[in-house]
């Protein structure tokens, strides 16, 4: 129990970091502070929601502290204020539209990332200097150095602009209604085809290698000598001895590679504007939309918490040295 | 050591990864002597596709892509490699320290880090490029070192650790060596493979993260790397209008360069294995 609550106060503390950091950057900037945040909110808002606005990012009379308070007060209540280029929508509201179709991408891509790249990083293993492996592991390895960015662009000119096997862009076909009807759906992932597959290219190599390295060392244990003498079947020394254990790392690693894929979704959203987070993210960049992206960096670090958190209750299940310490 | 190193340069694939590196350092330095034309100087038609006057086309301003490729590699390998040096040196400095001096200081050198580590890093560079509005390749290598060092200090520290309660770390305590010759004659030293890694990677993700931000508009317009050439191409739809050689050279450097410091982290990971391989697995248990 007590390793769960020092996970907790210690994501509690990380979560109130990024807080500061969004508080104090724009008092950091040279210049007025209120003038650089909401300058293009002044030309877009109404004066009395603009007021409202600077109070919810603490700029309202008094010392530091008190404006310090006053902000953390938004944050913990989850108000993130007003978007300036979705006008009138709030942040909260802006980016829960969006939410859903960032987390069709990162979970999608990353569950058949995790499944294919583990499945052939146990072959590499299993093989260890035969043909898969030495051609396998580096090229995995060097596929994982392709930047989510060049990935995207290739793909986006070969199999939608040159070949038109999958649509540019947008996360439906513009004539469909929204609703459960197979021919949304069926277009809601044809238009998602072609993100999944960027983003599951960017993941394969990591997953693939953690899976052959961990089931390397543990191929020389002594309990899967044991397994074989004992005339057990290859599948199963494979699977339910060695691969068992190996997933160990992956899945503690996993977390840790989430805030990743969450960089890498953003990028390709924006190449193939998907309406997801990412895309968000660049609307609010270009229009200088400062309550939009400062929101954005604390629905990630939420993300990228929560994420953590299931992974240290995974840990905990996965492993009794933790729940004794 | 030393054998380290044989054992690195017999390998090949650290020797095509070390080449295709040091073809890129060549053209950085020397590039300008060789490129066909300057960076932002018209030499022909908007999109001319590539011919033998233009080996990899023009661009929307009629620009040459390949001079432009060759022209930005200083810049792009510039912010890599001092924001490359930058990550390694504070994720050392906090890593040995930490790991070496241990107590209050760990605890709390831990937290900064593990917060480093947990706070995810487009974000947090995306808001503070915004704020800083066109950022120079210099601005952007800070920002990016900045927001990186997390991962270098955790796995320097869990190695410093597992190094200061050897023998001969004692025996140079009881010699009353001081703090600092400790730390950076006894431990170091021990430390250059992980170091090694550190730069490395470090290298390639500031590369990497630099075409990212500027590709995003982030960046300074007017200043020629492979990211504001890939920036470039998407404000004036190159792919869409079928200019596919206005992406494809950047593209094809960042992969190349990427590529080769792979080959070689690859290859150091064979030579140095099996401790840190074993190491590593044990990292990522502790991380949990």
């Amino acid at each position: 129990m007590s390793f769960l609550l020092r996970r907790a106060g210690f994501y509690v503390v990380a979560f109130v970091v990024a807080a500061i950091f969004n508080f104090l950057l724009p008092r950091l900037m040279p210049g007025n502070p209120v003038d650089i945040m909401f300058a293009q909110a002044g030309t877009v808002l109404p004066p009395e929601s603009l007021e409202a606005l600077k109070a919810t990012f603490g700029f309202v009379d008094g010392p530091w502290p008190v404006q310090f308070g006053r902000y953390l007060a938004s944050v913990f209540t989850f108000d993130l204020g007003l978007s300036v280029r979705f006008h009138p929508l709030t942040v909260n509201a802006v980016l829960m539209q969006a939410l859903p179709w960032t987390l069709l991408l990162v979970l999608t891509s990353s569950l058949i990332a995790f499944l294919l790249g583990s499945a052939l990083g146990i072959r590499a293993a299993w093989r260890r200097g035969g043909a898969f492996d030495s051609f396998g592991a580096p090229a995995a390895l060097m596929i994982q150095a392709v930047p989510p960015l060049v990935t995207s662009l290739v793909a986006l000119f070969v199999l939608s602009i040159r070949l038109k096997w999958l649509p540019t862009g947008y996360a439906w076909a513009p004539e469909l209604d929204p609703g459960f009807t197979p021919a949304f759906i069926g277009s809601v992932l044809v238009h998602a085809a072609l993100p999944i597959l960027t983003l599951v290219v960017a993941q394969i190599g990591g997953y693939l290698v953690t899976m052959r390295n961990s089931m390397i060392n543990l191929l020389g244990e002594d309990y899967i000598t044991l397994a074989t003498a004992k005339g057990l079947s290859d599948g199963r020394v494979r699977y339910a001895y060695a691969a068992r254990n190996a997933l160990l790392p992956t899945v503690t690693s996993f977390a840790m590679t989430l805030g990743a894929t969450f960089g890498g979704a953003l990028i390709t959203e924006i190449v193939f504007n998907y309406p997801g987070l990412g895309y968000t993210l660049y609307q609010g960049i270009t229009a200088r939309d400062y309550p939009l992206i400062q929101g954005q960096l604390m629905l990630m670090t939420l993300a990228m918490l929560t994420a953590n958190f299931a992974a240290d209750l995974l840990c905990l299940a996965l492993d009794p040295r933790l729940r004794r310490a | 050591m030393r054998a380290f190193f044989t054992s690195l340069l017999a390998n090949r694939k650290a020797s095509i990864g070390a080449g295709i590196v040091a073809f890129f350092l060549a053209l950085a330095v020397f590039g300008p002597l060789v490129a066909p034309a300057g960076p932002n100087q018209r030499v022909g038609r908007s999109h001319e596709a590539p011919s033998a006057a233009h080996l990899m086309g023009t661009t929307r301003m009629g620009r040459d892509v390949l001079a432009q490729t060759i022209h930005g590699t200083r810049t792009s390998l510039l912010v890599g490699l001092s924001a490359g040096l930058m990550i390694t040196a504070i994720g050392t400095a906090v890593g040995v320290t930490a790991g070496y001096i241990g107590g209050r200081l760990d605890e709390a050198l831990n937290l900064i880090t593990n917060v480093v580590l947990v706070i995810p890093n487009l974000p947090l560079m995306l808001v503070l490029a915004a704020f800083i509005g066109a950022a120079s390749p210099a601005t952007i290598a800070l920002i990016i070192a900045g927001t990186a060092w997390g991962w270098g200090a955790r796995v320097t520290r869990a190695q410093t650790q597992s190094l200061r309660s050897r023998d001969y770390i004692h025996a140079a305590e009881l010699l009353g060596e001081p703090t600092w010759r400790i730390l950076a004659c006894e431990l170091l030293p021990n430390l250059v493979s992980i170091l090694g890694f550190n730069f490395i990677g470090s290298v390639l993700y500031a590369v990497v993260t630099e075409a990212t931000l500027e590709f995003l508009g982030l960046g300074d317009a007017l200043k020629v790397s492979w990211g504001t050439m890939l920036y470039n191409a998407q404000t004036t739809s190159a792919l869409q209008v079928g200019a596919w050689w206005e992406v494809a050279c950047p593209c094809l450097a960042l992969v190349l360069f990427g590529s080769g410091l792979s080959l070689i982290n690859f290859a150091m990971d064979e030579v140095a294995n099996p401790r840190l391989r074993t190491l590593r697995l044990k990292l990522k248990r502790v991380a949990a």
